[in-house]
């Protein structure tokens, strides 16, 4: 294979076609670790926090959480969109990345899709356990029914972000599982079970690497990016709309689109780093895995940061200028109210901090790069909760105002949200190759 | 024509052919395939497996479909139906107030034999047409599970046989050896229980009759009886005072009989012609009344005589001794003198020369024969606490054999009373539940109800209400009547088909009014009263004055006063009055120690903190509140708490406050001085519906002088926001009805009787304290309260820009900005100007906008607008996404966060089968998960619809109105049909005042407030933005 002189290799450890299967195969085929099983643990704990929390809330009812009378949307709406926006960057660097023919997106957009997937899951479970009648959430589906003419309301931004996530979700389920198919091919030629030909000769579907087969996988590749393109940036904006199209001023805001479309790539991102820094260190990929990528991620961050920065920064501008009292208040209250130290928490986590990137040494530094990227998650999670919140707690009406702090059950279901996220990751990264290795094949220089 | 014709089935019966006459021989034709089906051929039956499957499935359906228990439930239909009961259809009974001990006339609504609420009876003209939260409320104390169930001796666990009941009590009345019997009773006004007294008297003439009120006025039956020779409580009308000076009354909240005084008060407060009337009100705490004054001053209650004296001299042509800020008292003797014979000054202490001197005040006036009617005097609540000191002290010393209370709870809020009555050895009380005075007691005569008995009532000289009970007894009580009676030996059988109570009212009725006994029951009333005339005077204002000047000053003083929806705690045990905010304070399920700001910042006090108060050697632990208006140096805590009821309450009417009678000790003096207070710990959290008090200077109440008003009738309300350019097409209303409501700031009060009403009518749940604390209260019709603060000393503030930039505030200006407030305390060093405060209410309830935010956004169509402007909810489409409530920018929709029936978590009226039955049938009972806010009553639009439709007729102009606008006593809420020229809305709409809220956003509500107008000198100071 070619390789550019000026370039850096895209795979270092001058890794040959064998060294990657064996690489990459080598935690499905072996017993897992320690570490995978105190990890698993903790997570499959987390998951049941979730199960038992969302249990208690469906039999007691919405009021074990402490949302009131004024905020009547709180933490759950506030993870609902910190985890769409989680997973917004596996779609993005499999998709657009790969119409730019980006190739460093390679070794990364595997695992990026498979958080993209997990992190709807748990995105799911809010707009869906969010509802009084929860059982009753199939209404909200525009299926003929016997109930009359009952019919969904196509005015309403909760019906689009119904159709929204289901496809995004369902688009992103389908692309990340063709492009497991040659893996699972790979796992399964190998097999030395049983069972474990039997179930990835299952998954394989037949899957022979024919140049022909070959061909059709390339082509519906990019049939699939082409769909899932738009998608990036669809989902964000109808979440968006959720907000932008009311009228509580903090949330009647044009700029929201293409304000929260940056917002979920950059947290994205985040999330991204934060994991596939772990896994790089746990299962040794430095050399799948490399600086260049880390790089090139934490420039992302950077831009999309300052994007956000930008918008936040406009979001008031405008505000001031709009001569509109309750607008300019909210926003006033956002900086010096009760909840200032949220915002300012967002402040500095997505427009400060990852402006250290402008130096070489932070984008290279892993250990330095994870503290980022773990900031920009907080970070991210508090721009949603000062949007959310803090629009609610002060409206139009100040007899109205009140101040909201969330109960036990919704933080026990925020955390055992992580616990099904990880859950699902730890289970991914035992099972399936988390790097793509027929694609790394097609970008190292294998002397053979 | 003969049937000649013949059809045939087939060409063979036509030509009946051989093989079909035989074979028609035959039922079927064809023979039946009998032998394929005995046959051993499988492919036509069903074998073991498929039998074993058919089986198996059964089996497992039906023990699925076994594992759900069906409810039984009973529908019991009439087997003879009464006459008049429909199902479905509502009685109204004319009946009086429960509230009410003196009588207060209202109709009872009564579904399928059941009491469910209570109208006012808007025929009663001089009572006002309008009920309080507390009258709404008490109709609770019918259902409530903890009604005893029949007569009980001490230490019963269940009731008795009357018959054997009966024999003990009267053997023990028999036995009192020479001692005299005493019967304590509330103020007595009702005609059948004085009859009933006299004929026990008959056969027990060693009986005294005592008179008890929790809450005492004597003060003022003191000085009226010496200065006209008559112990009582003149008649007030406060509409005919164009100039209203009180001195501490808060009359449009607890004073004597808030419900009817305003109606008086609010027919001068709305400026037709330009006139409307003056209301000074001189107080320390921040009364309801208050609240609604023109000009309110801080002052100090221990004081009162002394300004009453001011006032008094200033009346006279003299200097005022003190005087208030801005020479108020000065003002206020002009504008009296002005109104001579056309003003009133009422005084709230409860002190014989205060008294005295507001009498003399008012003959000056000439006020007596118009505002004041001491002919057809007040008879309620005019009891004396020396008489019933008296019956106290001859109960120490042993005089008294038995006694009998009759309807009143005396060992609640008295504290002297609870020895001295134990040494009576005989205690006998008449009562519906097992309160202080009936645990007491050694016999336990269950009463019946009021909504199940017979009455009498004379509140006003001349003027009787007639009680007719609206229900079946629930339990074996017995009137209170007769038992006296029985045990006075009289026969009390039902005779002629009737009860013993009927008959005997009908012969009180006959012997002492005479006329048609059952028009006056349907009526409700009867009026026959004397002339009004100006009494002689013989009373010393001189001496008052010198009496006056002999008190002593005390750093402090502490005020025991009333709430008003507790009011004296009677009714404390029905947990409405305790879930309706407190309309100043707005805190529910509480009492407290309310504390100036001046007084809280110098003693570094914060709201919550615990309070060791000491007063006349009565030491209670209370949580403080910080509440604007209050003068410096004043404390209050609210009296008709800490009740100790039953063991079965468990919910939070147990433990509920702290009862502070014992500190007005024996002499019922409500102003303490010198109390001691320390901060003893900290951390209560208060109930309270609303938190931020300022307005934050926008332009949802809108308000102006009574001088710009009569410039200009658009004053405050000139500039409307440009309505924003819509999406949507705008909704027609040219057929049919079209709903709409209209709230007057300037006769609304506050008093929160709407949200009672409102609450009964719609079965809104009760959630408690704990839920209140999260914000999650359910009323779907709020009261907002706003105060603005008088800025003492002009002063330029540097505030930042986010807080709205530097400002100048000029001496006399109103800061309504949070921020503002606090830059304005730091800048001055003080916090005094707290003390200066004017309030504002705002009745909120759904808009039903046209442009409804909330329809927009929800995604089942769940909420939705009909043809007649209403703003729909269908709670059974609801999925619970509460989307529309964060889009509501009135933030009136309230969620079901939990199942509020039948939750032993919420353990009111709604979760048992007793309490149920006050629930409106016409009305669903929301589920857990759904949303819900106003309807605009549409049982009640139906319901009007219908009735129209099914006499063939249109409907007429208000024929019917909505629960919030009906109870109202001021008639500030007016609900109608736009479409109806002839509507008191049409007009209404079209008033130079009317204005909508927050109209910038566009949303079109249906409700329109009219501007605020206060009678005071001064320009709008709300700005057009």
């Amino acid at each position: 294979m070619y390789q550019a002189e000026i370039r850096q290799p895209l795979v270092t450890g001058g890794k040959t076609y064998s060294d990657v299967t064996e690489d990459i195969c080598r935690p499905i085929e072996n017993k897992p670790t320690s570490s995978w099983w105190l990890g698993f643990t903790i997570a499959a704990i987390c998951l049941f926090v979730l199960v038992g929390t969302l249990a208690w809330t469906v039999w007691e009812g919405l009021g074990t959480w402490n949302v009131n009378k004024s905020v009547m949307w709180g933490w759950d709406i506030t993870n609902f969109v910190f985890w769409v926006g989680i997973g917004h960057a596996g779609t993005l660097i499999s998709a657009i990345l790969l119409l730019f023919r980006q190739k460093w997106r390679m070794s990364i957009n595997r695992s990026a899709e498979a958080m993209t997937i997990f992190a709807v899951f748990c995105a799911a479970i809010f707009p869906l356990f969010h509802m009084g009648r929860v059982w009753l959430a199939f209404w909200a589906l525009p299926i003929p029914n016997a109930f009359g003419s009952l019919w969904v309301n196509f005015n309403s931004p909760l019906l689009w972000d119904v159709f929204a996530i289901s496809t995004y979700l369902s688009v992103s389920l389908v692309f990340w599982y063709l492009g497991l198919i040659p893996d699972i091919a790979t796992v399964r030629d190998r097999a030395t079970t049983k069972a474990r030909k039997f179930w990835y000769g299952f998954f394989a579907m037949g899957w022979n690497g024919s140049a022909k087969s070959w061909g059709r996988y390339e082509v519906v590749a990019l049939i699939l990016a082409g769909i899932s393109t738009p998608l990036v940036l669809s989902v964000h904006t109808i979440v968006s709309m959720d907000f932008a199209t009311s009228v509580i001023p903090g949330w009647h805001t044009t700029i929201f689109p293409p304000y929260f479309v940056a917002g979920a790539i950059f947290s994205g991102f985040g999330m991204v780093l934060t994991l596939l820094l772990i896994a790089r260190h746990v299962m040794n990929y430095q050399d799948y895995i490399t600086t260049e990528h880390l790089e090139a991620m934490t420039k992302v961050i950077l831009l999309t940061g300052s994007i956000v920065g930008l918008a936040y920064i406009t979001e008031f501008v405008i505000a001031a200028y709009s001569g509109y009292e309750y607008e300019q208040y909210a926003f006033a209250n956002r900086m010096f109210g009760p909840y200032a130290w949220a915002y300012w928490t967002m402040m500095f986590c997505n427009l400060v901090a990852p402006q250290v990137f402008w130096s070489k040494w932070a984008r290279t530094t892993p250990w330095f790069i994870f503290i980022i990227s773990i900031v920009v998650n907080i970070g991210m999670w508090f721009e949603r909760f000062v949007i959310i919140v803090t629009s609610l707690h002060r409206d139009f009406l100040p007899s109205s105002w009140v101040m909201y702090h969330a109960s036990w059950v919704e933080v026990g279901i925020f955390l055992g949200t992580f616990g099904l996220f990880f859950t699902c990751f730890f289970l991914f990264a035992k099972f399936l190759p988390v790097i793509n290795m027929s694609e790394v094949k097609t970008i190292i220089k294998d002397k053979e | 024509m003969n049937s000649s014709n013949k059809y045939w089935k087939g060409i063979d019966e036509l030509q009946e052919s051989q093989d079909f006459v035989t074979s028609n021989v035959n039922e079927f034709a064809e023979g039946l395939p009998l032998e394929k089906i005995f046959s051993n051929d499988d492919s036509t039956r069903a074998n073991r497996r498929d039998f074993l499957k058919y089986f198996g499935f059964s089996l497992g359906a039906v023990t699925l479909a076994a594992c759900n228990k069906t409810p039984v439930q009973n529908a019991i239909p009439y087997i003879v139906k009464p006459d008049n009961v429909t199902p479905g259809v509502p009685l109204y009974y004319a009946s009086s107030s429960i509230s009410n001990g003196e009588g207060f006339p209202l109709l009872v609504k009564v579904r399928e034999g059941r009491p469910i609420k209570f109208e006012p009876n808007k025929e009663a003209t001089y009572f006002g047409g309008g009920l309080d939260g507390l009258a709404h409320s008490s109709i609770l104390s019918l259902y409530d599970t903890n009604r005893l169930r029949g007569p009980m001796k001490a230490g019963d666990k269940s009731p008795q046989k009357w018959a054997d009941f009966d024999k003990e009590v009267v053997t023990a009345l028999n036995n009192v050896g020479g001692k005299s019997i005493a019967i304590v009773t509330p103020t007595n006004t009702s005609l059948v229980l004085d009859q009933a007294i006299a004929d026990f008297k008959t056969k027990y003439a060693n009986t005294e009759t005592v008179a008890y009120e929790p809450i005492s006025y004597s003060g003022i039956t003191r000085a009226n009886q010496k200065a006209f020779g008559k112990a009582v409580i003149p008649a007030y009308d406060f509409s005919k005072a164009e100039v209203i000076v009180s001195f501490g009354a808060d009359f449009l909240g607890t004073w004597i009989s808030p419900m009817k005084f305003q109606s008086d008060y609010a027919k001068n407060r709305v400026p037709k012609d330009g006139k409307m009337s003056k209301h000074y009100q001189f107080e320390s705490l921040m009364s309801l009344t208050g609240a609604n004054a023109d000009s309110r001053l801080p002052m100090k209650m221990s004081k009162v005589g002394n300004y009453l004296e001011a006032l008094y001299a200033a009346l006279n042509g003299n200097k005022p001794k003190i005087e208030l800020a801005g020479n108020a008292i000065q003002q206020a003797a002009n504008d009296l003198l002005n109104a001579k014979g056309r003003s009133l000054v009422v005084c709230g202490s409860n002190d014989e020369n205060d008294q005295m001197l507001v009498n003399s005040i008012n003959i000056m006036l000439g006020n007596y024969g118009s505002a004041i009617d001491i002919t057809n005097h007040y008879k309620g609540q005019s009891a004396d606490e020396n008489e019933f000191n008296a019956f106290v002290s001859k109960a120490k010393s042993g005089a008294y054999g038995a006694v009998i209370f009759v309807g009143c709870n005396p060992l609640y809020s008295s504290a002297s009373a609870l020895e001295a009555v134990a040494k009576i050895p005989t205690r006998i009380t008449t009562a519906i539940t097992m309160d202080e005075t009936a645990t007491q007691s050694t016999h336990v005569a269950t009463d019946l109800h009021p909504l199940e008995s017979w009455d009498i009532k004379q509140p006003y000289a001349g003027r009787y209400i007639f009680a007719q009970p609206t229900i079946s007894p629930v339990f074996e009580g017995r009137a209170s009547v007769s038992s006296l009676l029985a045990w006075a030996g009289g026969d009390i059988a039902d005779k002629d088909g009737f009860t013993h109570q009927y008959n005997y009212t009908k012969n009180v009725f006959a012997s002492q009014i005479g006329g048609d006994f059952n028009a006056a029951v349907e009526k409700g009333f009867i009026e026959n009263v004397l002339a009004l005339t100006v009494p002689s005077f013989s009373g010393n204002a001189n001496e008052s004055i010198a009496a006056i000047s002999s008190r002593k000053a005390a750093d402090n003083e502490l005020i025991l006063y009333q709430k008003v929806g507790v009011r004296d705690g009677s009714f404390g045990n029905t947990p409405w009055v305790h879930e309706m905010p407190d309309p100043v304070s707005k805190v529910t399920w509480d009492n407290y120690l309310s504390v100036s700001m001046p007084d809280a910042k110098a003693n570094k006090w914060e709201d919550g903190d615990i309070m060791k108060v000491t007063a006349n050697t009565v030491t209670v632990e209370i949580p403080m509140l910080i509440q604007p208006g209050q003068a410096k140096g004043t404390y209050g805590i609210a009296l008709g708490y800490g009740r100790e009821l039953p063991e079965t309450v468990k919910n939070d009417l147990k433990d509920l406050g702290v009862n502070v009678y014992p500190m007005a000790g024996t002499s019922a003096n409500y102003v303490i001085a010198g109390a001691k207070i320390e901060k003893v710990g900290s951390g209560h959290e208060f109930a309270q519906t609303q938190t931020h008090y300022s307005i934050e200077g926008r332009d949802i109440v809108r308000e102006a002088s009574l001088n710009a008003y009569k410039n200009d009738k658009k004053a405050g309300n000139s500039f409307h926001k440009p309505q924003p350019i819509s999406l949507w097409s705008s909704h027609d209303y040219s057929k049919g009805h079209h709903w709409g409501m209209s709230i007057d700031l300037n006769s609304c009060t506050g008093c929160s009787a709407c949200i009672v009403s409102c609450s009964i009518e719609n079965n809104v749940p009760i959630v408690g304290r704990d839920e209140i604390r999260r914000r999650r209260e359910m009323h779907w019709l709020r009261i907002d309260r706003y105060y603005s603060f008088e800025v003492p000393e002009s002063k330029d503030l540097e505030m930042s820009i986010v807080n709205g930039g530097d400002q100048s505030l000029q001496a006399g200006d109103y800061i309504t900005q949070e921020k503002v407030m606090e830059e304005y305390s730091s800048v001055t060093n003080s916090s005094d100007y707290y003390q200066n405060v004017k309030v504002i209410h705002q009745p909120m309830l759904c808009q039903h906008c046209d442009n409804a935010p909330c329809e927009t956004v929800c995604p089942v169509l769940a909420t939705t607008h009909s043809s007649e402007g209403l703003n729909q909810m269908t709670y059974n489409r609801c999925i619970g996404t509460k989307y529309c409530g964060n889009n509501c920018p009135y933030k009136v929709r309230r969620f079901n966060w939990f199942r509020y029936n039948e939750n032993e978590k919420f353990d009111y009226h709604f979760a048992n089968d007793l309490g149920k039955m006050v629930i409106n049938p016409d009305v669903t009972v929301r589920s857990r998960g759904v949303m819900e806010k106003c309807s605009f009553c549409v049982q009640r639009v139906q319901s009007a619809k219908l009735t129209a439709k099914r006499e063939n007729r249109k409907m007429e102009t208000d024929e019917f109105t909505v629960a919030c606008a009906q109870t109202c006593p001021s008639n500030a809420i007016v609900f109608g049909d736009m479409n109806d020229p002839n509507s008191e809305i049409s007009k209404l709409y079209k008033d130079e005042r009317a204005y909508h809220v927050i109209e910038e956003i566009g949303t079109r509500p249906s409700i329109k407030y009219l501007t605020k107008i206060r009678n005071k000198q001064e320009s709008t100071n709300q700005k057009a933005h």
